[in-house]
C-alpha cells in the first residue's frame, strides 16, 4: 500500500498512521501480512465506528456483503483529536494518496525526481508526489521555480501583464483539477509608477491529477508501461530594466502504470451478505 | 485557500465522475472527533488515544482490504 511506504515519513513529521474498515481482524491480518503493513488496522466489523463518524455508505443495499463500508478519506487530527484537514473524495473508487498529503501540507516532495530546466530568466525543477501510480490514485505535479537575481514574473491575478500559467496537456488518462499558486507580493515599480502582484525569488505552483480507469489509461501506455504527463509553464519576466519577451517552458513526468492488486483473501475469510 | 480548492476539486469531480457521495462526509475541519475501541490486525485493541504521535494521526477510512 502506497500509506506503508510514507509511514516513515508521517512518523517524522510527528503523525501516528491508522487505518479502519469493515473488515475481520482475520481479514487485516491476512491482508497485512500480504502487503507488510506495519501501522494499525482497525477492524469495525460491524461499522460502529464508522456510524459514529457519519461516513456509513448509504447507498450501499443493506443485504449485501458491502453493507457497512465507509466513504473513504482521510483525517489529519491534531493531539486532542481536532480535525486540522479533511481528504474525501466525491467517488469512491479515486482515493488521495498519502504522499499527495504529504505535498500539500509540508512542501517537501515525496515521491518521483523530475527534471530540471534552465532558461535565461529562471531555474524549474519539475516532480510528483508519486513514481508509480494506479487507477484512481490522486497525486500533486508540481514546478519549483526560482528566479534569477532581479527578476519577477507576474501572479495570475495581474491586469495588464502576461501572468504566470501552469498547465497541463488533456489527455484521457487523467483528471486534473484547477492548478495553486502561492499568494503573491506586491512589488512597486518606481519607473512607471504602478504596483503589480508578482513573485519573486523561488516558488512553487502545482496542480494535482487522478488517474482514470484502466481502460482509459492502458491505450496511452508505452510499451514499457510507462505513463507520460505533459504540461507547460508560461510567463513572462521582468527585471528593473525591461521585460523579457514571453515565453514557454514544456513539461513532462513520466510515471510507472500498475493495475491494482485484484488478490483476495483466502475464501474461508471472506465476507458474506448478512444471513449467509 | 484549502477549503477553496478543495471545493473546486469536488465540484470537478461532479462533472466528470457524477457520482452522488455526500460532500466532505465526517466530522468537519475544527470538529473534536469520536472515540473507539477497536482490534488491530493482531487482535489488540485500541483506543483513539493510543495511535497517537506526537503531533497528531493521520486516521484513513478505507473501502475494505478484500474487494
Amino acid at each position: 500500500m502506497e500509506l506503508q511506504q510514507n509511514l516513515e515519513k508521517l512518523h517524522k513529521r510527528g503523525l501516528g498512521v491508522a487505518a479502519v474498515s469493515y473488515d475481520s481482524v482475520a481479514v487485516l491480518k491476512d491482508f497485512s501480512g500480504r502487503k507488510g503493513i506495519t501501522y494499525p488496522l482497525l477492524s469495525d466489523t460491524d461499522s460502529k465506528a464508522i456510524r459514529a463518524y457519519g461516513l456509513l455508505n448509504e447507498s450501499v443495499a443493506k443485504n449485501t456483503a458491502q453493507y457497512g463500508i465507509p466513504y473513504p478519506g482521510t483525517f489529519v487530527l491534531d493531539k486532542s483529536g481536532v480535525v486540522v484537514e479533511k481528504y474525501f473524495e466525491k467517488d469512491f473508487r479515486q482515493r488521495y494518496t498519502a504522499s499527495e498529503i504529504l505535498t500539500r501540507r509540508y512542501g517537501g516532495v515525496a515521491g518521483a525526481p523530475g527534471q530540471t530546466i534552465e532558461t535565461r530568466h529562471l531555474r524549474l525543477t519539475s516532480s510528483a508526489s508519486l513514481g508509480t501510480v494506479h487507477w484512481g490514485e490522486r497525486l500533486a505535479l508540481v514546478a519549483d521555480i526560482e528566479l534569477k537575481p532581479g527578476m519577477h514574473v507576474y501572479a495570475p491575478e495581474v491586469r495588464g501583464y502576461i501572468p504566470i500559467q501552469f498547465t497541463l496537456t488533456a489527455t484521457p488518462a487523467f483528471q486534473a483539477f484547477p492548478a495553486g499558486y502561492p499568494p503573491a507580493r506586491m512589488l512597486h515599480l518606481k519607473a512607471i509608477g504602478e504596483t503589480v502582484p508578482v513573485y519573486q525569488s523561488s516558488f512553487r505552483v502545482a496542480a494535482d491529477i487522478t488517474i482514470a480507469p484502466e481502460a482509459q489509461v492502458k491505450p496511452l501506455l508505452s510499451p514499457e508501461g510507462d505513463l507520460t504527463v505533459e504540461g507547460s509553464l508560461r510567463y513572462q519576466a521582468c527585471d528593473a530594466k525591461q521585460c523579457y519577451l514571453p515565453q514557454t517552458v514544456p513539461l513532462k513526468w513520466t510515471f510507472h502504470y500498475q493495475a491494482l492488486d485484484r488478490q483476495r483473501v483466502p475464501a474461508e475469510l471472506q465476507r458474506h451478505p448478512p444471513g449467509q | 485557500m484549502a477549503r477553496k480548492r478543495l471545493l473546486l476539486a469536488a465540484l470537478a469531480g461532479v462533472c466528470v465522475w457524477g457520482q452522488a457521495v455526500p460532500d466532505s462526509p465526517g466530522p468537519a475541519v475544527g470538529a473534536r472527533v469520536p472515540g473507539f475501541d477497536l482490534a488491530d490486525q493482531t487482535g489488540q485493541s485500541r483506543n483513539l488515544h493510543s495511535l497517537f504521535g506526537p503531533k497528531g494521526l493521520m486516521l484513513v477510512f478505507f473501502r475494505s482490504a478484500d474487494w
